[in-house]
């Protein structure tokens, strides 16, 4: 599913990678906006977290005239007084019109590097409106936003995944290059499907898709096969059916069937009796105290 | 037998904390350079990687060591190093480093070394005698909830005024370094998480990027790690905040399994960028022992008290 989703096929939708410390979605992102490039998309990144040079790292050199770089990075709060982009100009407006600015013709992958950062300063119901606004306004393709779940509360959160087409949330591997996916994506008609996948990234940006998680648990024992545990053994543990039929014919000494209750209760000629006679002072109750057990 | 080390200055008698202090860490770092550190790093005062953002972070346990051995290691670069300390005087960074071989009076006195003694600074901004950039840059404690602009404003005309060069008798120096010892401390002065962020982003924007210094920020949490949503005032969501913006953080805290004589606490090396060779080394964890003559770095299981 993770290459489908590099492949962009899904047109007018929200795709949000989530990250967290261990491990950063930058790498991911940049796949992606490597990938936009090379189908001959032109690519807008609002840049807050990290400089221009950072984020072209690793980008081929010849897809830099599609790729338009918004610095919000350098002065994101307006405290020096040349800022080229601040925080707080994050709109629908002001974004479309940048977009047109530099992509008139045809609609452009907008990249918000990080979504973090507007949210920090803006309310998340107004960044939802844009990102909302953006997704049915023409102007945009696509829009890929990189948030790191582990700075913002489990509502916050939940609200922009809500408004993701995709979600694509990356922990760190069990082996060193490796990295897990969770990814959950809701089709238009209103379908969503869930998946998990092994990944990692080559120093080009490509993506290798290795392999689903091995989930040690419900998935293997299903189609494992009963194992037999009397084979392979220096001695033998398997019984002949005349050994069944013997076994199973065996009374066990402390399962009673009401024969052999009345048997041992009341013996047999040859046997010695037990005759009490009770004193004035013995209550002696003639009900077998016994007799409800269920034996 | 080391010789116990005594304090030789006449100075007004110091009170008993900052002598505990005092001793703790020069018994932490009498070495002259944490030779092992900086392998573990590889660097040297003659080559590092400029442009870096480190994390110094401890949980339980002190990692002052770290910031002691990155100012005496930027002031032998040639750095020109802005320090802004905000929980111990001058004279304890003093003396700590010129057991590590610098002498921080002289550094200030060539105008390599700005320091801003946040404990001193402070007072001055609830009983103003004169007007000094110190006193700007502690402004906020007037009004924490303004955020921490005028401190950003003070480090950036510490490192700007560099490259702009001082008359003839200014010598060059290196690329700029920001240190911060530590930023913890301004949750407890008030400040928002989210000011603090933004602080340490714009010092990043025009230290790192710009100037393509370096960047060293200490942040102290205390208690064990949060496991559920993003608490809004915890020097938890601060340290997660800073480990975003940072390319390589030095975690410091106790072992796991408990105390132990012989083998003081791990750090937690973790690279965030890939290497230049290629190779994604994300994570290292050593472990270190503080004994008279400095800090031992070993890996994991190789302490001599087990060998």
């Amino acid at each position: 599913m993770l290459s489908e989703l590099l492949q962009g096929t899904d047109v007018g939708g929200f795709l949000l990678i989530q990250d967290s410390c261990s491990y950063s979605g930058r790498h991911l992102l940049k796949s992606f906006i490597d990938a936009a490039l090379n189908r001959e998309e032109v690519v807008h990144v609002l840049g807050l977290d990290v400089s221009e040079e950072e984020l072209k790292e690793g980008l081929k050199s010849f897809v830099f005239q599609r790729l338009h770089f918004h610095d919000a990075y350098a002065d994101p709060l307006g405290w020096t007084d040349n800022s080229p982009f601040t925080v707080h100009q994050f709109s629908s407006s002001r974004l479309t019109e940048l977009l047109k600015q530099t992509a008139p013709s045809k609609p452009a992958t907008l990249v918000i590097d990080s979504l973090s950062w507007v949210l920090r300063h803006i309310s998340p119901t107004a960044v939802c409106h844009t990102l909302q606004q953006l997704k049915k306004g023409g102007a945009v393709r696509t829009i890929i936003g990189l948030l790191h779940e582990d700075m913002h509360s489990r509502g916050i959160v939940g609200s922009v995944c809500r408004l993701a087409t995709s979600v694509i949330t990356v922990e760190p591997g069990t082996k060193g290059e490796e990295a897990l996916a969770k990814i959950t994506k809701r089709s238009k008609s209103g379908k969503v499907t869930q998946d998990e996948q092994i990944f990692s990234i080559r120093k080009d940006l490509t993506v290798t898709v290795l392999s689903k998680p091995t989930n040690p648990g419900h998935k293997r024992s299903t189609t494992e096969e009963q194992v037999d545990p009397t084979a392979n053994l220096t001695f033998n543990l398997r019984l002949t059916d005349a050994e069944r039929e013997a076994k199973e014919k065996l009374a066990l000494p402390f399962v009673f069937s009401k024969e052999k209750k009345t048997a041992l209760l009341h013996s047999g000629p040859g046997s010695g009796k037990i005759l009490y006679e009770p004193d004035a002072s013995d209550d002696y109750d003639q009900e077998d105290p016994d007799d409800d057990l269920d034996v | 037998m080391t010789r116990r080390w005594r304090c030789r200055q006449t100075k007004p008698t110091k009170s008993l904390e900052e002598n505990e202090n005092l001793q703790r860490s020069s018994e932490l770092v009498r070495l002259a350079m944490f030779t092992e550190l900086n392998s573990i790093l590889n660097t040297s005062p003659e080559s590092f990687t400029p442009g870096e953002f480190i994390l110094l972070s401890d949980r339980q346990s002190d990692a002052s060591f770290l910031i002691h051995h990155f100012l005496s290691f930027y002031l032998k670069a040639r750095c020109k190093v802005c320090f802004v300390a905000l929980v111990q005087s001058f004279s304890h960074y003093h003396a700590v480093s010129q057991r590590l071989g610098v002498s921080l009076t002289q550094a200030k006195e060539k105008g390599q070394l700005i320091f801003l003694e946040g404990l001193k600074e402070s007072l001055s901004v609830f009983l103003p005698q004169e007007e000094n950039a110190g006193h700007q840059a502690m402004s906020f404690l007037r009004d924490p909830a303004a955020g921490l602009r005028s401190l950003y404003e003070f480090v950036q005309s510490s490192v700007v005024e560099s490259s702009g060069g001082g008359g003839a008798s200014a010598e060059q120096w290196g690329p700029p370094v920001l240190l911060m010892d530590d930023v913890s401390v301004l949750l407890s002065l008030g400040v928002r998480v989210g000011a603090v962020l933004d602080f340490s982003h714009y010092c990043r924007t025009t230290v790192c990027s710009q100037l393509q210094g370096n960047v060293v920020m200490l942040v102290r949490c205390d208690g064990e790690a949060e496991e559920d949503d993003a608490d809004d005032e915890g020097s938890e969501q601060l340290m997660r905040g800073l480990t975003h913006q940072s390319c390589l953080t030095l975690h410091v805290q106790g072992l796991p399994t408990g105390y132990c004589r012989d083998i003081h606490g791990q750090v937690e090396f973790c690279w965030k960028k890939r290497q230049s060779d290629g190779q994604h080394a994300p994570k290292k964890v050593f472990q270190f022992k503080v004994h008279d003559k400095g800090v031992s770095f070993f890996a994991r299981g190789t302490s001599r008290a087990v060998l």
